[in-house]
């Protein structure tokens, strides 16, 4: 009972805890709750995800307020530890895991199951901004940027074997936002970050040539990008378009006596190569329903019965809530069936259609608000440690807001990201619960004399 | 604080913030724009979703004869509905499309596809329609059994004398999907049935009523949930024809009776050019086409006759021109009634022989004997004393050769006047002696429609009057327009002397009460016509009998023409059936004929419930 006593001894603490965030925290929990459970209310097995839900929710807030009570820093200290146990959960579930929905993402321990992909997120961020604070006079070291991506690299693959692709995706924000927020390289970081994001769109462009134009001709743009897929002559010859553009803008600096490293001049066209080049083999590797997911969100008219289905579904439910919406319990679109994973995944069009444009706007400015105070908690930490781990998590944060109001909207694919605190989902409740714990820890801890 | 030296980059965090304000606010527009600015789309869009119309066919109008006996009424069906889900896969159907082939005897590959087109449209559909009341219980199994299928209440078209005047009321059938793109706007489904010929067709639009229905709440299986609103339907407008259901009845009957079974049979009422009866043989069931057994439907689909004979069958008259010529010749002061001709039984002209039908002769005959034995070579005689020119006219103002204007039938025939001035007009110039003798017996190149030949015994009924034929007594509007009746319309008038009238009209009450036509011969009754054997060159003589008939001392009421096909002699084939609708019309018993049937009375109708639901959970 030594946690108690610490509590104790820092009678001082509830004066410093940030009030509005806890506020914020609790609003999401009790409007996701309601939401929640008035979408899963046609499911047959109601009564357990009642269950399941409130046990989560208790444990999630005795978490919070133990997470609180000690100093933050002690996960600093051990951030061996934190990143020996998140490759531990991800490679035991590999191992152990039940397989579910075509994804090896669930322990079962005990008779309780957890989806350990989103703790092992908040162990990564917290071992990462270790090293960070650690590598804070060589930051703008390219082998800093490259150790970060070495840190994370072995989890978020052992994620992506499960595999659970918006997962790992989630990964991403959580790095760059932090590498961002340290101080690395601009340069670098965009190369690193946009080489990433050229191999992601690279498909992506290719699904839409491929949809829009299916029968383009050969010599057509569409045309050309639709024959990189045969990694042929046309990839050469943009490869070698990028090299020749590259050495012309670099002997033109060179006339214009402008100071830039050649090196620089280099980098351009063999990331972009590069890149190009690891679009083709993603896409090659992208799975059928992936690929359908990009199909729903680039032409939703095209299938309805199909992959474009959710995502209709979802907006004709956040529209047709306008602005008091129908009433809790009183959905058409999600009482009756028609919105898809309402409880889970598209809580929030649930949450659009039933409480309109009131609740969802209570939801999102909660959100920001919630944002806002982890922003400021990482402004005034009194620690670049804790200056990190609250930059990565408002980054992560944001991310899965936006993806899945976004998705919600029709502004964003389908992406199995749930809505951290309104989705339901015992074992993310609890994770969630726990890193917004340590953020109101990194707050209440802001000052050095503690 | 920092505690590895470096300064804490806080301005990046800076950015870090705009950039998810940023992402906040496009999410905070676009919600707006879907929750304020589109929502009454959206809101549109769900409630498609998440109901379902289920259509009623309301009751068609219903059709009367002149003493409002229902000719065409209702009666309630159940129909089998198909309601599909929402996310329904393709698999689905299959076993369904089996389980139902086997209830309903149907092709699975069939049904299939049209199972399969409601999901594509997303919109209910009818399986099997008009199913009897037994089928009810067996069939309520299977919408337990697989959600989206369903059983409702409607009206359907009943026709309660079955097989009668088939050709003048038409039937019910499915649309093509060409006219059911131009029927569309007008609210029309794609399993709607619409008039296919005759009256159903030509007062589609009347007839129709406005389909109800009910809105269902459904699921994303398509199962209904609860009824959300309920649109009772509006009965279309009814229509009072001025057809004597008796009188048709007997043409029908009396023609399906004849040798040959072919044939047309067209009654008119002489005073006012009201149609009685418009028969055609072979006739067909109109029920058929809305039976449930798909077989009974395809088979009568193959064997349908939609050829109206009695107004697009064009025939030689035959000796039912006679009165024509002999009213030409009368009237034209070519000849009087005393002339006389010596009959041998054939007539020479110019080296060729013309033969009378009685090769034995008639010796010496005058007018009354002339047309009561119809001798031909009476009337070749009469023809080339008046003459071809005068003939035709009269032919003309009769009427033969024109559209009987009968309103809004297709395919009617006008025949073929044959006559000097017609064969000028056609470019032929010549016109012999021989053609006259041709026309004086309705032979050559005349031909003429049952409607025509009707109109003009009708004529010598009422003494020169041509009418336009009318069918149409009223039509009582649904929605309260006031009633609409079209006036008798008189289209000519015959320029005849009235001693030549009063000759014509005795010499064809002589031909009933002494002559060929004696088989229409009835006590009590002035019946006055003339028989016909039309040469045809195609086989078997067309039998023709054309007649009118009043009571002593009045106007007379009906005036009949009859044709059977091939039917040999017009006196021994054509004449019984005349005589059965002029028994008819007067209401009447045929002493001579064995003792009818019992009649078979109609299927009683019971009217439908407004709102049926009790088929629906």
């Amino acid at each position: 009972m030594s946690m108690v006593r610490a509590v104790r001894s820092q009678s001082g603490l509830s004066g410093r805890v940030d009030w509005t965030y806890v506020g914020a925290v609790a609003g999401l929990v009790i409007a996701g709750s309601l939401a929640m459970l008035s979408a899963a209310s046609t499911t047959s097995f109601y009564s357990s995800i009642l269950q399941k839900h409130f046990i989560a929710l208790t444990l999630g807030v005795t978490l919070f307020t133990l997470t609180l009570a000690f100093n933050y820093q002690v996960f600093q200290d051990q951030s061996k530890f934190m990143y020996g146990l998140a490759i531990l959960i991800v490679a035991a579930t590999l191992i152990l895991g039940r397989i579910s929905r075509g994804q090896r993402s669930w322990i079962h321990l005990f008779g309780f199951s957890f989806q350990p992909a989103e703790m092992a997120r908040t162990l990564v961020i917290l071992a990462l901004a270790d090293f960070l604070d650690r590598r804070a006079r060589r930051i703008g070291d390219l082998s800093t940027l490259l150790l970060a991506l070495g840190i994370c690299g072995p989890v978020m693959v052992l994620v992506l074997k499960q595999p659970d692709f918006s997962t790992t995706l989630t990964f991403v924000p959580a790095i760059f936002g932090m590498l961002f927020a340290a101080g690395a390289d601009l340069f670098q970081l965009v190369a690193i970050f946009g080489f990433g994001g050229v191999a992601i769109s690279v498909p992506l462009i290719y699904t839409i040539c491929q949809l829009r134009y299916p029968l383009a001709a050969a010599h057509s743009l569409p045309g050309m990008i639709l024959a990189t897929s045969r990694m042929g002559f046309a990839t050469l010859v943009a490869i070698g378009i990028f090299c020749a553009i590259g050495l012309i803008v670099w002997r033109i600096s060179s006339w214009m006596r402008v100071q830039i490293k050649p090196a620089a001049f280099a980098a351009i066209p063999i990331l972009l190569s590069a890149a190009l080049l690891s679009g083709i083999v993603v896409h090659r590797q992208l799975k059928g329903y992936q690929r359908n997911r990009f199909v729903a969100w680039i032409a939703p008219q095209s299938d309805v019965q199909g992959a474009a289905y959710n995502v209709i579904q979802s907006q004709i439910a956040v529209g047709s809530g306008g602005m008091w919406g129908k009433g809790l319990f009183s959905g058409t679109q999600s009482q009756l069936g028609f919105l898809p994973e309402r409880h889970t995944d598209f809580v929030f069009a649930n949450l659009g259609e039933e409480m309109g444009f009131w609740g969802t706007s209570l939801i999102l400015g909660l959100y920001m608000i919630l944002l806002w105070r982890i922003v400021a908690a990482a402004r005034l930490a009194r620690d670049r440690y804790g200056y990190l781990v609250c930059a990565g998590l408002a980054s992560t944060l944001a991310f899965q807001l936006t993806l899945n109001v976004g998705m919600c909207l029709g502004l964003m694919p389908v992406a199995g990201v749930p809505l951290p605190l309104v989705s339901y989902g015992g074992s993310s409740l609890l994770v969630t619960l726990w890193t917004l714990g340590i953020v109101a820890n990194i707050y209440a801890r802001r000052y050095a004399l503690l | 604080m920092n505690t590895r030296g470096a300064p804490i980059p806080v301005e990046r965090l800076e950015i870090l913030w705009y950039v998810i304000a940023a992402a906040g606010l496009v999410l905070g527009l676009r919600l707006a724009q879907m929750q304020l600015v589109q929502s009454a789309e959206w809101r549109l869009a769900a409630e498609r979703n998440r109901s379902q119309m289920i259509h009623q066919n309301a009751p068609r109008g219903r059709i009367y004869d002149r003493h409002g006996t229902a000719v065409a009424t209702n009666a309630p069906a159940f129909s089998l509905i198909f309601l599909p889900g929402k996310d329904r896969r393709r698999s689905d159907l299959k076993p369904l499309a089996e389980e139902l082939a086997r209830q309903l005897s149907r092709d699975p590959a069939e049904l299939l596809e049209s199972l399969e087109q409601a999901v594509r449209e997303e919109s209910a559909i009818r399986i099997a329609e008009n199913l009897p009341t037994q089928t009810f219980f067996r069939l309520s199994e299977l919408k337990t059994l697989y959600p989206g299928v369903d059983l409702i209440k409607e009206a359907r078209r009943y026709y309660p004398f079955g097989r009668f005047a088939s050709h003048l009321i038409g039937y019910m059938g499915k649309m093509s999907q060409r006219e059911w793109r131009e029927r569309k706007p007008k609210g029309y489904r794609v399993d709607s049935r619409t008039g296919r010929l005759g009256l159903e067709k030509i007062f589609e639009d009347e007839l129709r009523g406005r389909d109800g229905g009910l809105r269902m709440e459904v699921d994303a299986q398509g199962r209904l949930k609860r009824k959300l609103e309920e649109i009772p339907w509006e009965a279309g407008s009814n229509i009072h024809l001025t057809i004597d259901a008796a009188v048709q009845k007997a043409a029908d009957e009396g023609l399906r009776a004849t040798a040959t079974g072919r044939g047309a049979a067209v009654a008119i009422d002489p005073r006012n050019g009201d149609l009685l009866a418009m028969s055609s043989q072979p006739d067909f069931d109109p029920n058929a086409f809305l039976s449930t057994d798909p077989d009974e439907v395809k088979s009568t689909v193959v064997d349908l006759s939609e050829f109206n004979n009695a107004i697009a069958g064009a025939y030689p008259p035959g000796s039912t021109f006679k009165p024509i010529v002999g009213l030409a010749a009368l009237s034209e002061g070519r000849a009087t009634v005393e002339d006389s001709v010596f009959c041998p039984g054939y007539y020479e002209l110019g080296g060729r022989t013309f033969l009378c039908w009685e090769h034995k002769g008639h010796k010496r005959v005058s007018w009354l004997m002339g047309l009561a034995q119809s001798c031909d070579v009476y009337f070749y005689t009469m023809g080339l004393r008046t003459g071809g020119a005068a003939i035709e006219r009269y032919a003309r103002a009769f009427g033969l050769g024109q559209k009987t204007n009968l309103p809004a039938f297709k395919g009617e025939k006008s025949g073929h006047l044959f006559g000097p001035d017609t064969r000028k007009k056609s470019g032929r110039n010549w016109w012999y002696d021989g053609d006259t003798l041709n026309l004086a017996i309705g032979q050559g190149e005349l031909t003429v429609t049952p409607l025509q030949m009707a109109i003009a015994i009708a004529a010598f009924a009422n003494r020169g009057s041509v009418w336009r034929p009318r069918y149409t007594q009223k039509i009582v509007y649904a929605d309260g327009r006031p009633e609409y009746s079209p006036k008798s319309e008189r289209l000519g008038l015959v320029p005849a002397k009235e001693s030549a009238w009063d000759a014509v009209q005795r010499g064809l009450e002589v031909v009933i009460s002494s002559g060929t036509g004696g088989g229409a011969k009835i006590a009590g009754l002035i019946v006055a016509g003339k028989t016909g054997t039309a040469q045809n060159p195609h086989g078997e003589d067309h039998a023709w009998f054309v007649v009118y008939a009043a009571k002593p001392g009045e106007p007379a009421s009906i005036a009949i023409a009859v044709l059977v096909e091939n039917g040999g002699h017009g006196g021994s084939t054509a004449a019984p059936v005349a005589r059965r609708m002029i028994f008819a019309h007067f209401g009447m018993q045929d002493p001579a004929a064995p003792l009818p049937p019992p009649v078979k009375k109609p299927l009683p109708v019971t009217p439908l419930p407004v709102l049926p639901h009790g088929a629906l959970r």
